[in-house]
C-alpha cells in the first residue's frame, strides 16, 4: 500500500507536490518524513549517485526516482510489490512532465505544483489495491524490470551523506593540521639553529670583550 | 456642530489683562524689543532682523489685544482696538512685521475674522480699554503670559507661512479657534501688524503665553494666556479653546457641550440638534497615516489611539481602552492590493532575536551590511543576496523596488520553513439537521440549491474538497465516490460510539466528483421532506463530520434547525427565566451548558476546522452553546430566528454564498508584535489562543476583525516611537502559504490631551464592545453595562480635569473633538442587542447570537450596527427623473430621533443587518401603490417587498441593491412597517432609534446630562 508520495526538485531539494492525505493512519508520518527531506538533501548535494533505489526503513520501504532533475518518491510497505511500486512512480512521472515539465526550473516558491496532489490521490487509488487484474498484469509484464535497482537501508543511504560529510571533514582538517605541523616544524628548526649556535657565539663574544676591554685599559 | 464650541455670545469682556496696552509711540523701551510685537517677549529676539528701526513706535505692548471671545468662532477680536477706522496699516511704513515674517502667521486670517476691522463690530471693544492703557507701560505685562512667539514646536504643528495678509489692516490671527483641529498649525502669533491707534501699533493679539516649554513637551501648560485667553477669565468660555501649554495646548481643541439642567424639570437643557452624531458612518482618523505615511492601511489596523502613553501612570489615567483592532484580510479596493513578495532562496529577511519581519522602518547601516530591527533595536546581517548599497542619505539605492521597505503592508511567499504539512485544500464540509423542522422550515432546500448554485465559484478549483453528512436521530453519510452515478448513503444509528463506515470518498475531491455532488444537492430536499423525525443527533454527527475531516482540516458549516437532543452533547431546554435575571447564576445562561462543546471547540481548532454555525430555531436553540463552536474556531454564527424560506431564504441565500465563495486562509495563525516596553496582554474576538500571543484561526476571511489590549511592561518607556507589526501566516486557496505582514508606528507621547487627540473612536468602540460582551459573559447585564458606563464617566472626567484648572468649566462638558460621539455609542452600546434590557427585552438565543457576531465585526461595520442609518427616501422617489448623481444626495443619514420620522414620509432605516422601511402614515398613496403592488393596504407584515413594473419600485430597489453593495458581508432583508401598526413598528424600529427615550432606557440627551453629572461628581 501507497502510504506518501513525495515529489521534489532535485537541484535544490524544493518539494514541489505531495499526496494529498499523506501520512494518515501512521504513527510516525513525522518521522519518516523527515527521513524523506534527509534523502532529497543528500540526493540534492550528489551524495547519491543511483537514480532509482529503494530504501528500507522501518517497516517500510521508499523508492524513488530522479528523472529530469525531479525526485519522484513513495513509501510502501515492505510487503508491497517492488515492481508496482516504480509502476505508480513511472507513471506519476510522465504525468508530471507532460503537465509541468516546462515550469519545473522556474517554480519558486515550494509546493507550486501542489495541485498536482489529486492526480497522485487518482492514481494511488489505482495501485492500492495489489490484487486487481490491472495490477497482476502489470506484475507479470517481464519486460519492466526492477531486479537489478539497488536496495540499501535507510541509515546507510542517510549515512552516506554523513560519511562523505565526515570524509571531506577530516581531509580538511587534515590539510590544516599538515600547515600546522609544518609550521611547528620550521619552527623548530630555527630553535634547533639558535640552540646549536648560541654557545660559540656567546664565548666569541667574550672573547672579543676581553680583547677589547684589554685595548681599552692598556 | 455641537462640538464647536457653541459660541455663547454674551461674555463680558473685561480684558483682566491691563496689559495690553498699545504702547504708545512714545514707549521707546519696548520697541527694542520686540520688533514687532511684545517688547518683553525675549523669544522675539530671534526675529529681529526683521525689525526696522521704524518699528520702534509700535511698541506693542501686551499683545493681548482684549479679546474677547465673545464668540469663539469670531474669536478674539484681537484688536478690536482699531477702534477708530483701524489705521490702515499700510500706513505703518514697515509694513511687514517683523515677527510677522517670523511668526507665523499660519492661520489664515480669513478664518472668518473679518469682524475684526471694524472695530470689532459686535465684539464690542471697548474702546476704552485702549486708551488708558496706553499709558500704561507694558511692563506689566511682563507678565508671563505675553507675546510669546511660539516657536512652532511640536510635532504635529507645522509652521504657518507667513501671509500676505498682514498687510491688511486686520489684525490677524485669532488665537487659535476653538475646534480648530489640532493639526493647525499653531498659534499664531500675532504676525499681523495691527494697526493700532494713531500708530502705535498693537501687538498682535497672540500672543501671550510663552511657554516655558514648548518644545512639543506637552507640559501642563505653564501659563495660560494665550491671546485673547488673558480675558478669558471672564469669560466664561470654556468652550475656546484652552490655552494650554506648548503650542500644541493652544490649538487644543476640545468641544463642549454646555449642560445646564434646570432643577426640578426633565428637560436636560440641551439643544437635540447640536448633539454630535456619526452621520457620516466611521471616519478614520488620519493622523494615524499622516505622522507615518508608510503605515499600513487603516482598514487592516487600527489603534484606539495613534498616541501611546510612555508611563504607566499615563496608561491608568487613560480610562479607555488600550490597544488595537486588526481585520487581517480586509478587502482592499481594486488598485490597493497588497504586493506579494518572493524572497525565494534568500529566505524572508527577519530578525533574529524578536523575529521581526523586515518592514519600511528597520534602518540600514555600513553601507548596507547591517540592518536594525526597529522593534528590538538588534543589529542583523543583511543576507548576501538582499544587499544593496546605501545612497548618501542612507536609504537603499533600491528601495523602489522592494516594496517590504516602502509599504506597510506586504505579503511575503512562505518558505518550507512555515510549513508543517503540504498547504492544505480548501474543504467544506456540511453537516445539515434533516429533522422535521428543517424540512417545514424550507432550510434544507435554500440550503441545497445555494450550495448547488456556489459550487463554480468555490475557491481553490481544481483542488477543493467537498462532503456532507446529514442528520436527524442517526447521522446519514454519504458516499460521493467520483466513478458512482449518484451518491450512497450510509446511516449509523449508534450514537454512542459513532464511527466513520468508510475510510474514503465521504470527502471528495469536488471537480472530480462534482455529478456525484450535484445529484446529491438535487435529490436533497426530495429525500427527506416526508421525515417526521423531532430528534437531532448532533453531538455524534459533529463527531462524526470531525473524523471525516481530521486529515485535512478545514471549513465546517453547520445547520442546525432544533435543540440537539441526542448522544453525546445533548442539550436541554434551559429556559430563559426571568428570575434568574438579576441574579448571580444569570450569566450561565449565556455559557455553553455542556463541556462538550468546549472540548470538541478545542479539538476541531487543532486539527484547523473552522466551524460556521447557521441556526434557524423559531424556539430555544442554546445559541450559547452551539456558538462556542464558532467562537472559538475562528468562525461565526448566523441565526434566522423562524425560518421561513419564502421569507428568510434571500438572506440565507446571500449569506451563505458569501461565506462560500469570499476569499479565505486556511489554517492560519495570527501574531501582533510591539516595540520593547509594551506588550499585548488580552485578545478578543473568535479564535482560539494556541500560546501566549499566537491566535489560532483555522479559516479566516475579510469578515472578521480581532482586538487585543495593550499594557506597559515597563514604568517607563524611552523611545519616541513604537512600532507594530502583525504576522498572519495562512495557506490561500491557490495553495500558497503566505504570510501577511503590516507595519504600523504611533508616537509615543508624555501627554494625556495628546493621547485624547489622537484617539480613535472607532477602534475604542470595537473593543469596548467586545469586553462588555465579555462582561456579559461572566456576570450580570446590568455589571457589564455599568463598568462600561463607569468607564466612560472616568475618561471625561480625567479629560476635564485636564482642562478644568484653566478654565471656570461651569456647567458645561467638554470632551475631546476626536471622541465626540463617545457619548453616543456608549449609548448605542447599552442598547444594542447583547447588552441591553434584561429578561423581556431580548430573547436569549438572539442576544448570544448578536454577542457571537459582534465579537467579531470589522469597525466599521460595528459601528453601522450601533448608529444604524436613517434615510428618508419619499421625495427621491417622488422626483420626476433620478439621475445617478441624485443618489449620493439622499443618502442623507438622519440622526435616530423619533421627531424625524415624518408620518408624509418614507425612510429606510439600516443596520448592516436587515433594513426597516417606514411608511408614514400619511405616505402619499402612490408611493404604496406602486411599491407595494395591490396589497399597499394589507397589512405590511404579510407583504413582501418585490419589484414591481414601475418607476418608483425600481428607484427602491437600485436603493436598496446600492445600500446592500456598499457590504456585501451581511443581507439586509427589508421588512416593511407602517407607522402606528403596533407592536411591529416598535419593535422594528421604534426600539432601535436610540436617541429616544423609549421604556427603561434613556434619551441622547438625558445620557449626556446623566454622564455629565457622574463626570462632576469628582
Amino acid at each position: 500500500m501507497v502510504k506518501m508520495t513525495m515529489i521534489a526538485r532535485v537541484t535544490d531539494g524544493l518539494p514541489l507536490a505531495e499526496g494529498l492525505d499523506d501520512g494518515r493512519d501512521l504513527v510516525d508520518s513525522e518521522m519518516y518524513k523527515q527521513q524523506v527531506k534527509a534523502l532529497f538533501k543528500n540526493l540534492s548535494k550528489g551524495h547519491i549517485e543511483a537514480s532509482r533505489m529503494s530504501v528500507e526503513t522501518g517497516p517500510y520501504v521508499f523508492h524513488y526516482i530522479v528523472e529530469g532533475r525531479v525526485c519522484y518518491l513513495t513509501m510502501c510497505d515492505r510487503s508491497y510489490p517492488k515492481k508496482l511500486a516504480f509502476h505508480y512512480l513511472e507513471d506519476l512521472k510522465n504525468e508530471f512532465e507532460r503537465v509541468n515539465g516546462a515550469h519545473i526550473e522556474t517554480a519558486a516558491r515550494p509546493y507550486a505544483f501542489i495541485k498536482f496532489d489529486t492526480f497522485i490521490q487518482k492514481t494511488k487509488k489505482m495501485y492500492q489495491d495489489t490484487r486487481t487484474q490491472r495490477n497482476i498484469s502489470k506484475l507479470n509484464d517481464e519486460l519492466y524490470e526492477v531486479q537489478q535497482i539497488m536496495t540499501r537501508n535507510v541509515q546507510e543511504v542517510l549515512g552516506v551523506g554523513e560519511k562523505l560529510d565526515q570524509v571531506s571533514q577530516m581531509s580538511s582538517r587534515l590539510t590544516s593540521e599538515s600547515r600546522i605541523y609544518a609550521d611547528k616544524a620550521r619552527d623548530l628548526n630555527r630553535q634547533a639553529l639558535i640552540r646549536k649556535w648560541a654557545p660559540v657565539a656567546i664565548v666569541l663574544g667574550v672573547v672579543f670583550l676581553l680583547f677589547w676591554v684589554k685595548t681599552k685599559l692598556w | 456642530m455641537g462640538t464647536e464650541n457653541p459660541g455663547r455670545p454674551n461674555f463680558p469682556m473685561r480684558p483682566s489683562f491691563t496689559p495690553f496696552a498699545s504702547a504708545p509711540p512714545t514707549v521707546r523701551p519696548f520697541s527694542p524689543s520686540g520688533p514687532g510685537t511684545g517688547s518683553e517677549s525675549s523669544n522675539f529676539r530671534p526675529i529681529p532682523p526683521g525689525a526696522p528701526p521704524t518699528m520702534t513706535p509700535f511698541s506693542a505692548a501686551g499683545p493681548s489685544p482684549p479679546v474677547r471671545f465673545s464668540d469663539p468662532s469670531v474669536p478674539s477680536a484681537p484688536i478690536a482696538s482699531v477702534p477708530p477706522s483701524g489705521a490702515p496699516y499700510q500706513r505703518f511704513p514697515t509694513p511687514p512685521f517683523p515677527s510677522a515674517a517670523q511668526a507665523p502667521p499660519n492661520r489664515a486670517p480669513p478664518m472668518g475674522q473679518p469682524p475684526f476691522q471694524p472695530p470689532a463690530g459686535q465684539i464690542s471693544v471697548p474702546p476704552p480699554f485702549f486708551r488708558p492703557q496706553t499709558q500704561v507701560l507694558p511692563v506689566p505685562m511682563g507678565s508671563p503670559p505675553q507675546n510669546a512667539n511660539f516657536p512652532p514646536s511640536s510635532m504635529n504643528v507645522p509652521q504657518p507661512p507667513t501671509d500676505s495678509s498682514l498687510s491688511g489692516p486686520r489684525p490677524n490671527f485669532q488665537p487659535p479657534f476653538p475646534g480648530y483641529p489640532s493639526k493647525q498649525p499653531a498659534v499664531s502669533q500675532a504676525p499681523s501688524p495691527f494697526p493700532a491707534q494713531q500708530g502705535s501699533f498693537m501687538p498682535p493679539p497672540a500672543s501671550p503665553s510663552p511657554f516655558p516649554s514648548q518644545q512639543g513637551s506637552y507640559g501642563p501648560p505653564p501659563v495660560s494666556a494665550t491671546l485673547g485667553y488673558q480675558s478669558r477669565d471672564q469669560m466664561q468660555h470654556p468652550g475656546s479653546a484652552p490655552p494650554t501649554g506648548g503650542v500644541q495646548r493652544l490649538t487644543e481643541d476640545f468641544s463642549s457641550l454646555s449642560v445646564q439642567s434646570i432643577p426640578g424639570t426633565n428637560d436636560p437643557g440641551l439643544d437635540n440638534r447640536s448633539l454630535p452624531r456619526p452621520l457620516d458612518g466611521d471616519v478614520v482618523p488620519s493622523s494615524f497615516l499622516e505622522m507615518y505615511p508608510m503605515n499600513c492601511d487603516p482598514r487592516y489596523l487600527r489603534l484606539t489611539t495613534a498616541a501611546i502613553p510612555n508611563s504607566q501612570s499615563l496608561v491608568a489615567r487613560w480610562h479607555l481602552p488600550l490597544g488595537a483592532v486588526v481585520c487581517p484580510l480586509a478587502e482592499a479596493p481594486e488598485g490597493e492590493e497588497v504586493p506579494v513578495i518572493n524572497f525565494a532562496s534568500t529566505g524572508i529577511i527577519r530578525c533574529r532575536r524578536c523575529r521581526t519581519y523586515v518592514n519600511p522602518y528597520v534602518t540600514f547601516t555600513d553601507a548596507g551590511r547591517k540592518w536594525r530591527c526597529n522593534i528590538c533595536s538588534l543589529l542583523n546581517d543583511v543576507p548576501g543576496e538582499y544587499f544593496a548599497n546605501l545612497d548618501a542619505t542612507g536609504r537603499r539605492i533600491d528601495l523602489d523596488q522592494r516594496p517590504e521597505l516602502i509599504k506597510g503592508s506586504v505579503e511575503f511567499v512562505a518558505p518550507t520553513e512555515y510549513m508543517v504539512r503540504p498547504p492544505m485544500p480548501p474543504l467544506y464540509f456540511f453537516l445539515i439537521d434533516v429533522s422535521i423542522s428543517a424540512v417545514r422550515s424550507g432550510m434544507i432546500e435554500v440550503v441545497a440549491e445555494t450550495i448547488r448554485s456556489c459550487l463554480d465559484e468555490l475557491p481553490g478549483f481544481p483542488r477543493t474538497q467537498i462532503g456532507f453528512i446529514t442528520y436527524d436521530s442517526t447521522v446519514h453519510f454519504y458516499n460521493m465516490k467520483s466513478s458512482l452515478t449518484q451518491p450512497q448513503m450510509m446511516v449509523v444509528s449508534d450514537l454512542d460510539d459513532i464511527f466513520v463506515p468508510l475510510p474514503d470518498d465521504l470527502l471528495v475531491n469536488f471537480s472530480e466528483s462534482r455529478n456525484v455532488v450535484e445529484t446529491f444537492l438535487d435529490s436533497l430536499p426530495s429525500m427527506f421532506q416526508d421525515n417526521v423525525n423531532v430528534e437531532s443527533a448532533f453531538g455524534p454527527a459533529l463527531k462524526a463530520a470531525f473524523m471525516v475531516m481530521s486529515q485535512l482540516g478545514g471549513k465546517l458549516l453547520i445547520f442546525q434547525n432544533s435543540l440537539p437532543s441526542l448522544g453525546v452533547g445533548r442539550l436541554k431546554l434551559r429556559g430563559d427565566d426571568l428570575r434568574v435575571y438579576g441574579t448571580d447564576e444569570e450569566h450561565i445562561l449565556r455559557l455553553p451548558e455542556d463541556p462538550f462543546y468546549k472540548q470538541m471547540a478545542a479539538d476541531l481548532t487543532k486539527y484547523q476546522i473552522g466551524v460556521n454555525i447557521y441556526a434557524f430555531s423559531d424556539k430555544y436553540t442554546d445559541i450559547a452553546s452551539l456558538g462556542t463552536l464558532a467562537k472559538y474556531t475562528g468562525g461565526q454564527v448566523y441565526y434566522y430566528p423562524s425560518f421561513r424560506s419564502g421569507i428568510h431564504g434571500d438572506k440565507l441565500r446571500h449569506e451563505l454564498a458569501r461565506d462560500l465563495t469570499r476569499e479565505t486562509a486556511w489554517e492560519a495563525v495570527m501574531r501582533i508584535r510591539c516595540g520593547k516596553g509594551i506588550r499585548f496582554t488580552s485578545y478578543h474576538g473568535n479564535f482560539m489562543l494556541r500560546s501566549t500571543d499566537l491566535l489560532a484561526l483555522p479559516t479566516v476571511d475579510c469578515d472578521k476583525a480581532y482586538a487585543m489590549q495593550l499594557s506597559l511592561e515597563e514604568t517607563l518607556l524611552t523611545t519616541q516611537t513604537v512600532y507594530f507589526q502583525v504576522a498572519l501566516l495562512y495557506t490561500a486557496s491557490c495553495g500558497e502559504r503566505r504570510i501577511r505582514v503590516y507595519t504600523a508606528a504611533a508616537p509615543v507621547v508624555t501627554d494625556l490631551g495628546e493621547m485624547y487627540r489622537q484617539a480613535d473612536t472607532g477602534a475604542i468602540f470595537s473593543l469596548f464592545s467586545r469586553l462588555a460582551i465579555e462582561k456579559t459573559l461572566t456576570g450580570k447585564l446590568e455589571d457589564a453595562r455599568n463598568s462600561l458606563q463607569l468607564m466612560l464617566v472616568k475618561a471625561l472626567r480625567e479629560y476635564r480635569n485636564l482642562y478644568s484648572v484653566q478654565h471656570r468649566l461651569g456647567a458645561r462638558m467638554i470632551y475631546p473633538e476626536s471622541l465626540k460621539f463617545l457619548c453616543l455609542y456608549g449609548l448605542a452600546l447599552f442598547k444594542s442587542v447583547p447588552l441591553k434590557g434584561g429578561y423581556a427585552d431580548v430573547q436569549l438565543d438572539e442576544r448570544c447570537a448578536a454577542g457571537f457576531t459582534m465579537m467579531a465585526l470589522p469597525v466599521k461595520k460595528l459601528l453601522k450596527l450601533l448608529y444604524p442609518s436613517l434615510i428618508r427616501i419619499d421625495e427621491y422617489l417622488l422626483k420626476p427623473s433620478a439621475q445617478a448623481d441624485d443618489f449620493k444626495n439622499i443618502m442623507k443619514r438622519l440622526p435616530l430621533v423619533s421627531e424625524n420620522l415624518d408620518s408624509r414620509g418614507l425612510y429606510i432605516y439600516d443596520d448592516g443587518f436587515r433594513f426597516v422601511i417606514w411608511f408614514g402614515r400619511m405616505v402619499s398613496p402612490d408611493i404604496a401603490k406602486n411599491l407595494l403592488g395591490p396589497d399597499f393596504a394589507a397589512e405590511l407584515s404579510r407583504v413582501t417587498l418585490t419589484e414591481h413594473d414601475n418607476e418608483m419600485s425600481r428607484r427602491l430597489m437600485k436603493i436598496l441593491k446600492k445600500l446592500r453593495e456598499s457590504d456585501p458581508s451581511y443581507y439586509q432583508l427589508p421588512y416593511l412597517v407602517r407607522q402606528g401598526e403596533q407592536p411591529r413598528e416598535g419593535l422594528l424600529l421604534l426600539v432601535n432609534l436610540i436617541e429616544d427615550q423609549m421604556g427603561g432606557t434613556t434619551g441622547y440627551a438625558n445620557w449626556i446630562t446623566l454622564i455629565h453629572r457622574q463626570v462632576q461628581q469628582n
